[in-house]
């Protein structure tokens, strides 16, 4: 299944973004630009604000000052489910599936959410679980997946209608090696064969510097470091983050 | 057993339809085979109130938010019913308020029903539109707010509704069957709306609504949709009632009534149409054998009767009951199963509606 889902011209931006909650400043003057075809980390310890980055960058979290924009246009007002059918997608830390609907509605529901018939999102949302090799558990409750297809049927569910840029909260919390080898695999093919950009956050180095070109690591919301795996890596400011607090 | 044919692919996926449409059937030429003009008149209610439950199911049911209000959207369809079927003359005397075009001319049933319906979910359209931002207990507040000024609203604006005082003189054409035929008409609705894409993103914020919102699902306006078709079917249960009833006031229309349509739907199973259907034919038999205690029966010698409102502190007791120990209802918030296939794993989805 080739999707060209970025045209190269696409871009998604923070511009200066800061984003107070109640006296907290969660995210403090934080600039960044993805493009189709790049994978960019997305590190920092817990509490960091990796997740609230991604949230405004999704339309779920306006931010205090700054602007979001996609295409050089400013979607800092624009609804979570308006940005998903402009193309900007996400999965969930906590996986976040629809527990009693099965497998394939679950992916079906993004399908409808997308504009499609339901009998269309229906035979996307087949052909996605095929490509995405979950195909056998089309018709079980999702509720009663293990955590490793959980995932894959997060990544299926923002796959559909090949979005632009896709944004993965920690993917690979809780797998194994192997699992997450596999996990690198499919990250890499969803960039190869739907061209979109992808924003991941990950704590498993392994994970960030095997699949990652470019790292922007945060810390208490501020950027301490940006530039390639080896860059971050030999950075005195991130392994201080990383070891100061554990 | 698998059916091949494009005919049983069909009937298969119809079946929870078929099963309740039958059943009701049944129920019906049952109770009417009695040939009790009470037995028939409270069976007539009955169906009435099944409409309601049914439209209740379309918006609690799919979207998981809990509705105060809908009793609201039933007199709103009722009076704009009965303004519609009125004799002139009567209209003149009791509501002179109505606009010129409704004081001269009156409709037929059907037609005023179906416009009493559309009206109410116009109104639950443009509620809805400011109120489904709310999700949670909020939303919930928010139609119990709106029901109360929908009745107060009601109960002051005499001129068009009789107030305090009863609206009478409203011409009586509902009969056990046609109630009948309107649920079979609410039941294919709920169903054909369940099964559509709007019933696939309704549900999909009931069981997660950031991720709805994820998944492009405007959840706002799926649940807009949703209470303004369940406003449909409940503002043409009102007309019903008003022509059952052939008067109508605005304090029928009180907690009263939504707490026996909410325990229906509750006692069923609010997720599933099935749900709705054997809650309501459940707490309607119950119901009326309570009121036949109320009244006295004879065990041989003595005659024993229940206290008084026996039959509203039953139902209470019922719905505690269920919310305590099966708080899924009877039907496990599950449709009625196709039971020509093997058993499966229970990770497999067989017919689950949701
Ligand atoms: N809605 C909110 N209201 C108040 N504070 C919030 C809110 N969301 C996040 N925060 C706070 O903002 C900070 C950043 O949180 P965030 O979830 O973005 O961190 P994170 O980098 O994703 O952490 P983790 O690795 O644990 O997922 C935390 O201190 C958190 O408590
Ligand atoms: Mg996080």
């Amino acid at each position: 299944m080739v999707q060209q889902g970025g045209d190269s011209s696409s871009t998604l931006e923070v511009r200066d973004v800061t984003i107070r909650f109640e006296g907290l400043t969660a995210i403090d003057q934080v600039n960044e630009t993805v493009t189709p075809g790049e994978i960019l980390g997305l590190i920092g310890p817990n509490g960091a604000g990796k997740t609230t980055l991604v949230n405004t960058m999704t339309g779920f979290q306006e931010p205090t000052v700054g602007d979001v924009l996609l295409d050089g246009t400013s979607v800092r007002k624009v609804n979570a489910h308006q940005l998903r059918r402009m193309g900007v997608s996400r999965t969930f830390q906590a996986g976040r599936l629809f527990r009693e609907m099965s497998v394939v509605e679950n992916v079906e529901v993004a399908g409808v959410g997308m504009g499609l018939r339901r009998a269309a999102a229906h035979k996307e949302a087949t052909k996605l679980l095929d490509w995405i090799g979950l195909s056998d558990r089309a018709n079980v409750l999702a509720g009663a997946l293990p955590y490793t297809d959980e995932r894959r049927v997060g990544i299926a569910r923002a796959l559909i209608q090949s979005p632009k840029f896709m944004l993965l909260d920690e993917p690979a919390a809780g797998m194994s090696d192997l699992e997450c080898d596999d996990l690198m695999k499919l990250v890499q093919r969803v960039r190869d064969e739907f061209g979109c950009g992808i924003v991941l956050i990950e704590h498993n180095m392994r994970v960030v510097m095997g699949v990652c070109e470019r790292i922007h690591v945060l810390d208490s919301g501020r950027t301490i470091a940006r530039g390639t795996p080896g860059e971050v890596q030999k950075n005195p400011a991130v392994i201080e983050a990383y070891l100061g607090k554990g | 057993m698998e059916p091949k044919s494009p005919l049983g692919h069909m009937v298969r996926e119809v079946w929870p339809l078929i099963i309740l449409s039958v059943g009701l059937l049944l129920v019906v030429v049952v109770i009417q085979s009695f040939g009790d003009r009470i037995v028939s008149q409270s069976l007539t209610e009955g169906l009435i109130r099944l409409v309601v439950v049914i439209g209740l199911y379309i918006f609690i049911g799919n979207s998981g938010l809990i509705s105060f209000g809908h009793i609201g959207f039933m007199m709103i369809g009722a009076y704009a019913t009965a303004w519609q079927t009125m004799d002139p003359m009567t209209k003149d005397i009791f509501i002179p308020g109505l606009p010129a075009y409704l004081l001269a001319n009156s409709h037929h049933w059907l037609i005023a029903t179906i416009i009493g319906g559309l009206i109410a979910a116009i109104a639950a359209c443009i509620s809805g539109l400011a109120m489904m931002r709310l999700s949670g207990i909020a939303a919930s507040i928010g139609t119990f707010a709106l029901f109360m000024s929908f009745y107060s609203l009601y109960l002051q604006w005499s001129t068009w509704t009789a107030g305090q005082s009863s609206l009478v003189g409203i011409p009586v054409t509902t009969t056990p069957w046609v109630a009948f035929w309107f649920c079979i008409v609410a039941m294919i609705g709920a169903f054909v709306y369940s099964r559509s894409k709007f019933g696939l993103a309704l549900r999909a914020s009931r069981e997660d609504e950031v991720a709805a919102k994820a998944a492009g699902v405007n959840v706002t306006g799926e649940r807009v949709i949703s209470f303004t078709l369940s406003a449909f079917f409940v503002g043409m249960a009102g007309g019903l009632y008003g022509h059952f009833l052939g008067l109508l006031t605005v304090d029928t229309f009180y907690l009263p009534m939504t707490f026996i349509t909410l325990s229906m739907l509750v006692v069923g199973g609010m997720q599933s149409l099935s749900g709705a259907v054997v809650g309501t034919i459940v707490l309607s038999f119950v119901i009326e054998l309570l009121r036949k205690a109320e009244k006295g029966f004879s065990l041989g010698e003595t005659s024993i009767s229940l206290p008084a409102s026996s039959a509203e502190v039953g139902l209470g007791i019922i719905l505690l009951l269920i919310l305590i120990f099966r708080p899924s209802g009877f039907t496990r918030n599950s449709e009625i199963y196709w039971p020509f296939k093997p058993k499966v794993a229970v990770t497999e989805v067989t017919h689950r509606q949701s």
